[in-house]
């Protein structure tokens, strides 16, 4: 019994790098999202099946699920955004990203928190995340070919994500937006 | 005094040791309590969806839309990272009709290959990654299908993105070599270029090091086997139809008294630009006893850059082969039809635009046009001996893909010799990967 502990740290510290594909945490995600933000709250969304289809038809994609993880970033009060945390599959293994929404619905950053396949890193790249950057729902260019340039050698990765973007700029449009 | 104070520090480090373990029990408690609530919400949030797609105004059928990220991302939505299977597996295939326009009686339908593949990940830095492959869909004494393992590798990865590679791996090598399955390439058949100049799928045995400098360079570097140059057969003409294809070992009992180097170097800075290019050289004699081409080496170069704004779909590629050295071996082979070329080369220049999409399907137009030579020049042989270099074979093809979702793709092409025009041909495909 005595060694319980240090076999908890050891496992800690063998376990430890273990998330070496995690870039980043959602708090780190949403300061850098929000630096101007004195307060996150965090603010889960349940989607009605109503929502749920209005998603699915501005998004073109099934809604996928009705519970969602959002936090609100707020400055004296006063709301300034959504972060929307998120995973999809790139070609075998998850991609975990986060979408940080303007009030209006708009995409205001997209960054990834952690990258597992061998190829396509490159979604990482400032440049093609930037790409998200003022788009939304409803202007119909968050599709890759569309307003959203491809990486090569990264497609799957590319288009999964740039796909589970459109669907969460819906559900802000349907669920978020003032 | 000095005894006291040691023992009372000895005392103090003894204490605070359980102290800080204790934080990490509670730590661990609390870990396991945000699991177990976390574990609460998915199992709240599943009772939601099964009671929704048990109302009839659920739109359940949707979700069949995107197979691709349909189930496994249901329950990660809510959950925290969730890793996905730890074993994954993969195929691609694809079926292929060629049809000679000046030679009916040529016309075949092949499977041309067949793959399974799987990977397996130890834990989130360790992995394997195998492919198993069907040619020509019989492999048998009788047959002229293959089965061949075309890859076959652990990868661990390091601090810093760095990533390290053993076992038989695919050559970080154009455009086509790493993504070769039929859903990534427009036209029934891979381009000449790339098939015969460099040898796709081209893979070889040992090392390998890959990583980023940032600013969307990436890099790819390893010492691997090499080529074999004492299979070349100067009677068959398989080394005119491909030189390193006629020599290379893919991981069979590989010679390797010389061993090859590789690097790569990649650029994706600009969305939706690729631009690239890497060396491959070593020697390929392997110290064989009474062989007369112990001194030469292989080297192939290349440059690559493909760009896909908006619709379009534009690519180019060069590549140079090398084999130095051959003179005293090219004179072991006189009068015969193939001696080994020192140099070989080629290039083309592609174009695609999606024309039309509804729904699932897109529909993709393409022309391609490419040159290669795959004997563009011979080592010096005495006069009247020698073999002459062949001329560049243009080859000018057009046609079409249709991709069914992202997995399946029906192509058909038309494809024009320039020097070889019995070799015109339309062709129809149907390929899949998944």
């Amino acid at each position: 019994m005595r060694y319980v502990p240090l076999i908890v740290l050891g496992a800690c510290a063998v376990t430890a790098p273990v998330f070496a594909t995690q870039y980043l945490s959602p708090e780190q995600a949403q300061k850098l999202m929000f630096p101007e933000a004195d307060a996150f709250r965090a603010q889960p969304l349940t989607l009605d099946t109503a929502q749920m289809r209005q998603v699915e038809q501005l998004a073109g994609l099934p809604a996928r699920s009705n519970q969602w993880r959002v936090v609100g970033a707020y400055k004296g009060g006063t709301l300034l955004g959504y972060m929307v945390l998120d995973d999809v599959i790139g070609k075998f293994e998850l991609i975990s990203y986060a979408v940080g929404l303007n009030p209006d619905a708009s995409v205001r950053q997209v960054e990834i928190l952690a990258y597992r396949e061998s190829h396509g890193g490159e979604i990482r790249l400032p440049a093609w995340r930037k790409q998200f950057a003022g788009k939304s729902a409803k202007s119909g260019d968050l599709r890759i070919g569309a307003g959203i340039n491809n990486i090569s050698g990264a497609t799957l990765s590319c288009t999964h994500v740039t796909d589970g973007v459109r669907r969460i700029a819906a559900i802000a449009q349907v669920a978020l937006a003032r | 005094m000095k005894q006291r104070i040691i023992s009372a520090a000895l005392a103090a480090a003894f204490l605070a040791a359980p102290v800080a373990s204790m934080a990490q029990e509670t730590d661990l408690a609390k870990r396991v309590e945000q699991l177990a609530a976390e574990l609460e919400k998915v199992k709240a949030e599943l009772a939601a969806q099964r009671a929704q797609a048990a109302a009839p105004a659920a739109p359940a059928p949707v979700q069949a839309a995107q197979p691709a990220a349909a189930a496994p991302v249901a329950t990660a939505a809510t959950a925290s990272v969730a890793p996905a299977s730890d074993t994954v597996f993969s195929g691609y295939g694809e079926v292929n009709y060629n049809h000679p326009v000046r030679n009916a009686s040529g016309a075949q339908t092949d499977l041309r290959r067949a793959v399974i593949g799987i990977q397996h990940r130890f834990d989130e830095k360790t992995k394997v990654v195998a492919e198993f492959e069907w040619e020509h869909a019989i492999a048998s004494a009788e047959d002229s299908g293959e089965s061949a393992i075309e890859q076959m590798y652990v990868e661990r990865e390091f601090n810093g993105g760095l990533r390290g590679k053993a076992g038989l791996f695919l050559m970080p090598v154009g455009l086509l070599n790493q993504n070769h399955e039929p859903t990534a390439y427009y036209g029934v058949e891979r381009n000449f270029v790339e098939t015969a100049i460099i040898p796709t799928t081209w893979r070889e045995a040992g090392l390998g090091l890959s990583g980023d400098f940032g600013d969307g360079f990436s890099w790819d570097t390893g010492l691997t086997t090499g080529f074999d140059l004492t299979k070349w057969d100067p009677a068959s003409d398989e080394g005119r139809e491909s030189p390193l294809g006629a020599i290379h070992q893919e991981g069979q009992l590989a010679k390797s008294r010389n061993l090859s180097l590789h690097g790569a170097l990649n650029w994706r800075g600009y969305p939706g630009l690729l631009v690239g290019g890497s060396v491959f050289t070593g020697k390929a004699g392997h110290a064989t006893p009474d062989f007369a081409g112990n001194d030469a080496r292989v080297t192939v170069a290349e440059l690559h850059t493909r760009y896909t704004p908006g619709a379009w779909d534009l690519s180019a590629l060069w590549a140079y082969g090398r084999i130095s050295n051959t003179e005293a071996l090219n004179a072991t082979f006189v009068g015969n039809a193939t001696p080994v070329p020192s140099s070989f080369a080629g290039w083309y220049l592609q174009s695609a635009y999606k024309l039309w999409q509804d729904g699932d399907y897109t529909f993709s137009p393409f022309a391609r046009f490419e040159s290669f030579n795959t004997a563009r020049s011979y080592a010096q042989v005495p006069a009247g001996l020698g073999v002459p270099a062949t001329p560049y074979e243009r080859v000018a093809t057009v046609g079409a893909n249709l991709m069914v979702g992202q997995g399946v793709v029906l192509k058909a092409d038309y494809q024009k010799f320039r020097e070889d025009k019995t070799r015109d041909r339309v062709n129809l495909g149907v390929g899949f990967a998944y």
